[in-house]
């Protein structure tokens, strides 16, 4: 061992740290992802041995029934719900960043929601937002504000909006703190000849803090966008993507078809559609936002 | 081949997993996962040692030369609520009988989604539940026929999972398909005796929500028990395997038709008010103890709702149970439902083992009677107290038949579920609107599928 020269220590030291994540990431990612590629050109039941070979049929099924992308209009929603999101964050971040009494607590108090399993979030909002006994209702109807009751779950029209509202306050505060280290690694020497040269807290705002964060925004954008498209564990566990369809998303139709009827082959083109969807969006948000970097 | 089905699993896994992700606390109760490959050690040691014993119990059990019992056996269930303590009686009951058998009782939330994914990865316990959807043209390629346990003659829905003349899955019990109601409830309320038409039915149902309780539960946001109203359809039909003749139709959902008669009665419960205030904040588990306390009348759901409401605290005697109304001709009519069908693992270590289980089960354990069913064994009486009273008002019965391919490759093709067909009826605002799309859906089905 003692006797190998530097150059077969680095590799062996390469190989060693770098086989077994990668063996991980082949098992457990690379191999399911080929596998799913593949059924989905068949018309697999999800239990039988037989897989026949379809082609594109499975395709064709999901790009000429129109059921199977009016979902997407609900994941509207939840993008709708990340922007908002991540201008909060921003907001916050910028906000906790300067000195403020007690910013460490408001911090940790921001964060705590991405901590919480969403299972268990899930199940603390049906409680908030139950028409009847909820704590939502409950405080408006202290406040005076009956009027504004709704059935937040049973509604088509809002139920969506309730959920998104959930996303947007768990994820707030990770994106809250990926943008506090990113402005926490912004110069201070930058702002102080700024002040000197006679800009103000606006102007510094736009020609300092933000082209320095305008990856890390790129960043939380993408995670927004992929997360809007995934979202499952919300109207999976609150709503069952109810009432009669209102809260359906891609993934829990997804998961539906290949467990609930029997269509895997059918359900794996629309994870690979998906996959397609999510991989199309980042090409173009990187071509809007880095326009002329690069 | 071994290779090939271990990058199947783990691929069905991957998906599995990439598409559940957010399922995590589901499983909870599926610890011991691979113990159905890993006892082939134990079960080898067990039989050479004691092959004796195994012996002088097969000459006393009633099986002329039966086989040897021994092994360990696996048993899947979707009792997750009596894996420890019902179930684990007989597990007892049984090796007690058969010394050099064992049986490892598993729950399995999720049963049907988590079986097919054991199927499709040949991980099928010994003894399991067939889930729902699965074909009776796929049972020879994942179970053993049953035929030898000379049964045959004695069961009812025989021919249900039967496929090329064998029996591959024997039904754990039958449920009636009824209201389960609250006899204090219905005291405090005014009512004197239980609606037999349907106006009374209504009026009944406006006493309920005068006197402060809520009249019917739904369970509208759990979707599934909304089952009852399409088996109601059955009834309005008067066909027992009326899914299959819808296999046959091209338009089958039409205005006056059966599912529009059954729709329309609930339709008229939640349109006057006679249900859960928010039909999206409804809860399974908590309905039973409200039915139980009165705070809730009834329920429709099949009779094996009624033992469950007696352990959420009700005094047994305060639980009755009759015909859903479905007219007002008076007549009483009721659907028989065949619940889970048992099968035995075609790739078991110990199939004579997990046969004798699953005799032991239907004939001995007495599960039928604690789960409140109708026995499958036509010589064998219901125990259910309420079961019995309402059977003794001579009902018309309907013994539902099994789905047939056609019906299930329609139905899979077009995501049809009957449940959230009646929530669909309910939510729109237009009955009969949501009834063309079920018709166009179904047309278009059917013409895909080539049936």
């Amino acid at each position: 061992m003692f006797a190998m020269s530097y150059k077969v220590q680095r590799y062996v030291i390469l190989f060693s740290f770098l086989t077994l994540p990668l063996l991980l990431l082949a098992v457990f990612s690379f191999y399911p992802a080929l596998y799913l590629a593949w059924l989905s050109f068949t018309s697999w039941d999800g239990y039988s041995p037989a897989k026949a070979w379809v082609g594109f049929s499975n395709y064709k099924e999901i790009f000429t029934n129109a059921d199977m992308f009016k979902v997407l209009s609900h994941n509207f929603v939840y993008f709708i719900g990340g922007i908002a999101q991540n201008i909060l964050a921003l907001f916050f971040a910028v906000l906790l960043n300067s000195r403020l009494r007690g910013r460490n607590t408001f911090r940790v108090l921001l964060f705590l929601p991405y901590i919480l399993n969403s299972v268990a979030i899930a199940y603390m909002f049906t409680y908030v937002y139950d028409a009847q006994n909820g704590s939502l209702n409950a405080l408006l109807t202290s406040i005076g504000l009956e009027s504004w009751i709704k059935s937040w779950l049973g509604d088509a029209g809002i139920v969506n909006y309730s959920l998104a509202f959930i996303s947007m306050w768990k994820f707030m505060g990770f994106n809250m703190v990926i943008y506090l280290g990113a402005l926490q690694s912004i110069p201070g020497d930058l702002y102080e000849a700024a002040k000197i040269d006679g800009a103000g807290p606006h102007q510094s705002f736009f020609y300092i803090t933000w082209p320095s964060m305008i990856k890390i925004v790129e960043l939380s954008m993408l995670l927004t966008v992929s997360g809007a498209l995934e979202v499952f564990d919300l109207p999976f566990v609150m709503t069952k993507g109810g009432p009669a369809g209102a809260s359906q998303t891609f993934v829990t139709q997804t998961v539906e078809t290949a467990f609930n009827f029997s269509n895997y082959g059918l359900a794996s083109a629309m994870g690979m559609v998906l996959l397609f969807i999510v991989v199309l969006v980042i090409f173009v948000q990187r071509k809007l936002i880095l326009r002329g970097e690069e | 081949m071994k290779k090939k089905q271990f990058i199947s699993t783990m691929a069905v896994l991957g998906l599995a997993m990439t598409m559940a992700a957010g399922c995590g606390s589901n499983s909870g109760n599926n610890e011991g996962t691979p113990a159905a490959s890993n006892n082939k050690t134990d079960n080898a040691a067990a039989t050479n040692t004691s092959g004796n014993a195994a012996a002088t119990n097969a000459a006393a059990s009633e099986e002329p030369a039966a086989p040897k019992i021994a092994g360990k056996v696996v048993f899947t269930t979707n009792r997750t609520d009596l894996v420890d303590t019902e179930l684990k009686n007989y597990a007892a009951k049984f090796h007690e009988k058969y010394p050099d058998a064992t049986v490892e009782i598993e729950a399995i939330k999720d049963y049907d989604q988590t079986t097919k994914i054991r199927m499709a990865s040949n991980e099928l316990a010994d003894i399991s539940l067939i889930p729902g959807t699965v074909k009776n043209s796929d049972l020879p390629n994942f179970y053993l026929p049953l035929d030898d346990l000379g049964l045959n003659d004695r069961i009812y829905f025989k021919d249900n999972r039967s496929q090329d003349g064998k029996l591959y899955g024997i039904s754990s019990g039958s449920a009636a398909m009824g209201v389960t109601y609250n006899k204090k409830a219905f005291a405090q309320a005014g009512i004197t005796a239980v609606p037999k038409t349907l106006d009374e039915l209504y009026a009944a149902a406006e006493k309920l929500k005068a006197a402060g309780i809520i009249p019917l539960a739904t369970n509208f946001k759990d979707k599934w028990p909304l089952y009852g109203w399409d088996q109601e359809a059955f009834i309005f039909a008067g066909d027992p395997s009326l899914h299959n003749t819808m296999a046959t139709q091209d338009e089958p959902f039409a205005v006056d038709g059966p599912h529009w008669q059954a729709f329309s009665i609930l339709k008229k419960m939640v349109d006057g008010g006679y249900v859960e205030k928010d039909l999206m904040s409804t809860n399974w588990e908590g309905s039973k103890k409200d039915v139980a306390s009165g705070k809730i009348a009834m329920f429709l759901l099949g009779n094996w709702v009624v033992p469950q409401v007696v352990d959420n605290g009700a005094a047994a005697e305060d639980v009755g149970f009759f015909p859903l109304p479905l007219d007002n001709s008076g007549e009483a009519k009721v659907i028989l439902a065949s619940d889970y069908y048992y099968g035995v693992d075609k790739n078991s270590e110990n199939p004579e083992t997990a046969k004798a289980f699953l005799k032991f089960l239907i004939e001995e354990s007495g599960y039928d009677d604690y789960a409140g069913f109708i026995p499958v064994l036509k010589d064998k009486k219901p125990k259910l107290a309420q079961l019995n009273e309402f059977m003794a008002t001579n009902p018309k019965v309907i013994e539902m038949a099994a789905e047939n391919d056609d019906y299930l490759a329609i139905a899979n093709k077009m995501q049809f579920d009957t449940s959230a067909f009646a929530q669909d009826a309910i939510m729109g605002k237009d009955m009969k609107a949501v009834f063309d799309s079920y018709n166009k859906k179904w047309k278009d089905a059917k013409a895909s599928v080539g049936k």
